[in-house]
């Protein structure tokens, strides 16, 4: 063996870790639609749900690149798990990109102690279109108070704290709210498409007063400008997840296609059908390597990370939609049953379609950028 | 906010040796603008003139937004954090100008 860096081994640990806590369980998860909270405190309590937190803060340190790999790992075995770590991170991002050092070192620290987080930014009259929340964030001499109704957040049901995105002054701010704060309300959404162990769950929050010091800086920034740091962190979590759903289906329909046999030959004897792997082949390795190029964006702190995040999330979004679609074809009926591990693909990547910029709203972005820089 | 040349001219004499950089404070300032305008003219393709408000003129996009904050901390070696993530501070070529200098110079880290 030669010898690993520490961080490498870091991750390898916590792959491990999450290979033994979610194991084969992952079916009675979605079909329950409810995730053992042990499991969920023991991943946070490693810090592996925001592995990127910096070890300072009592978290993994890992880079984006590493973290991704993380990501996909988790994501083959359980994309409701998956979606815990990716709103965990975005939570952590948003503290670390917008806190004060005081703000950091007792968020952090939560984060990567088991605390469970999401983040909100979603109403039902805001969703492509954030600019109309209406959720208000004001200040009242030492006290931040809170008022508006959230949607489909995701670990809402699990959580200990929200990062909650409104209005503030002539922009937007952000605050970390405790979710057993008076004024807070979260119900459940019930019985979800997709991801459905996620805990996703509508948030009201009706005069609900914290400290001043839970409101994060860049408080007045114009809105689009303070979700985008959140959600670049969450595009290049959902798309690493998506190699990973990629990987699950990769798994499952090439070894029954090696294994079932029809017409006296093994299902990948016939051309039809082996094209299929092909065409998952080439969308695992597309989706993997436009991730290793946001990851390395994001560890070189490159301005491209901002698009090669949208790009990549978009780009494997529909590549995980896709190829869920052409597994469960692959495996027909010995895929059709609901919680295992292609029928579960198939619910879960087509949401990936929806979340961190619908591919619509990625198409706009990216029709943008490309525009800019070819025209 | 205070003004890059009286804020600079007084904190860069003393800054300059622990980054190893002995530039005048005249020359930083100049460096730190055209390294700016440089990337924001390759990015909007359009001259963008040091004072220009960039929110109002629309050549600011969202994405674009956030590329800037981290092509000022990549290129000049700065952390923007909390506080200092204001639009003021971002409006203009001169106010990024005067941010990097300010945090160049302030020694907190
Ligand atoms: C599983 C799941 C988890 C989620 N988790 C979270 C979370 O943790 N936190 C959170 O804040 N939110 C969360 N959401 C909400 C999610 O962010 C929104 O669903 C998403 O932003 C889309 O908004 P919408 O559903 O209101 O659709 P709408 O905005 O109503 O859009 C409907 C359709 O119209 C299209 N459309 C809209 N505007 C345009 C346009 N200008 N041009 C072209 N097409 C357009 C959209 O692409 C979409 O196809 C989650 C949603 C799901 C399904």
């Amino acid at each position: 063996m030669n010898e690993p860096t520490p961080v490498s081994t870091a991750r390898a640990e916590a792959e491990q870790l999450a290979t033994e806590l979610i194991g084969d369980r992952a079916d009675g998860w979605d079909l329950a639609g409810e995730l053992p909270l042990d499991v969920l405190r023991e991943l946070g309590g490693k810090g592996m749900l925001c592995a990127q937190v910096p070890a300072a803060y009592g978290g993994l340190g890992l880079s984006s690149a590493e973290n991704g790999e993380l990501t996909a790992h988790v994501g083959a075995l359980c994309s409701s798990v998956r979606s815990v770590m990716t709103s965990q991170g975005m939570a952590a991002w948003t503290v670390e990109r917008l806190g004060s050092d005081e703000q950091k070192a007792v968020h952090l620290r939560e984060l990567t102690s088991g605390r469970l987080a999401g983040v909100a930014f979603s109403e039902p009259g805001a969703g492509s279109d954030l600019g109309a929340m209406t959720t208000t964030i004001r200040v009242e001499g030492d006290t931040v108070v809170l008022d508006g109704r959230k949607s489909w957040i995701t670990v809402a049901a699990y959580a200990d704290l929200l990062v909650v995105f409104g209005r503030h002054g002539s922009g937007a701010g952000a605050v970390v709210v405790p979710t057993d704060t008076p004024g807070v309300t979260v119900e459940r959404v019930p019985a979800p498409l997709g991801c459905r162990a996620a805990g996703h769950a509508d948030v009201t929050f009706d005069d609900v007063r914290l400290p001043a010091d839970r409101l994060l800086g860049g408080a007045g920034l114009p809105v689009d400008w303070l979700v985008t740091s959140a959600l670049t962190f969450g595009r290049v979590s959902v798309a690493w997840g998506c190699v990973g759903i990629l990987r699950a289906c990769l798994r499952a329909a090439a070894s029954h296609a090696a294994t079932r046999q029809q017409f006296g030959v093994p299902l990948a004897a016939h051309q039809l059908v082996a094209r299929h792997l092909a065409e998952l082949h080439v969308a695992h390795e597309a989706s993997a390597g436009c991730c290793e190029r946001a990851s390395r964006g994001w560890d070189e702190n490159s301005p491209e990370l901002v698009v090669s995040a949208v790009t990549a999330k978009h780009l494997a979004a529909g590549h995980a939609a896709r190829g869920a679609a052409a597994a469960v074809q692959v495996l027909a009926s010995a895929g059709a049953h609901d919680g295992g591990p292609v029928a579960r693909a198939y619910r879960d990547a087509k949401l990936m379609e929806i979340i961190e910029g619908s591919n619509e709203i990625s198409q706009l972005l990216l029709g943008k950028h490309a525009l800019g820089v070819w025209s | 906010m205070s003004t890059p040349t009286t804020e600079q001219d007084t904190t860069a004499p003393a800054q300059a040796t622990p980054t190893g950089q002995d530039a005048a404070p005249a020359e930083d300032t100049t460096a730190v603008r055209e390294t700016l305008t440089a990337f924001l003219e390759q990015r909007t393709k359009t001259a963008v003139a040091a004072d220009v408000d960039l929110f109002s003129t629309g050549l600011v996009t969202s994405l674009f937004a956030m590329e800037l904050l981290v092509h000022v901390e990549q290129s000049f070696g700065v952390q923007v954090g909390g506080s200092d993530l204001t639009l003021d501070n971002f409006r203009s070529v001169d106010a990024m100008t005067a941010l990097v200098l300010r945090l160049r110079g302030g020694g907190d880290e």
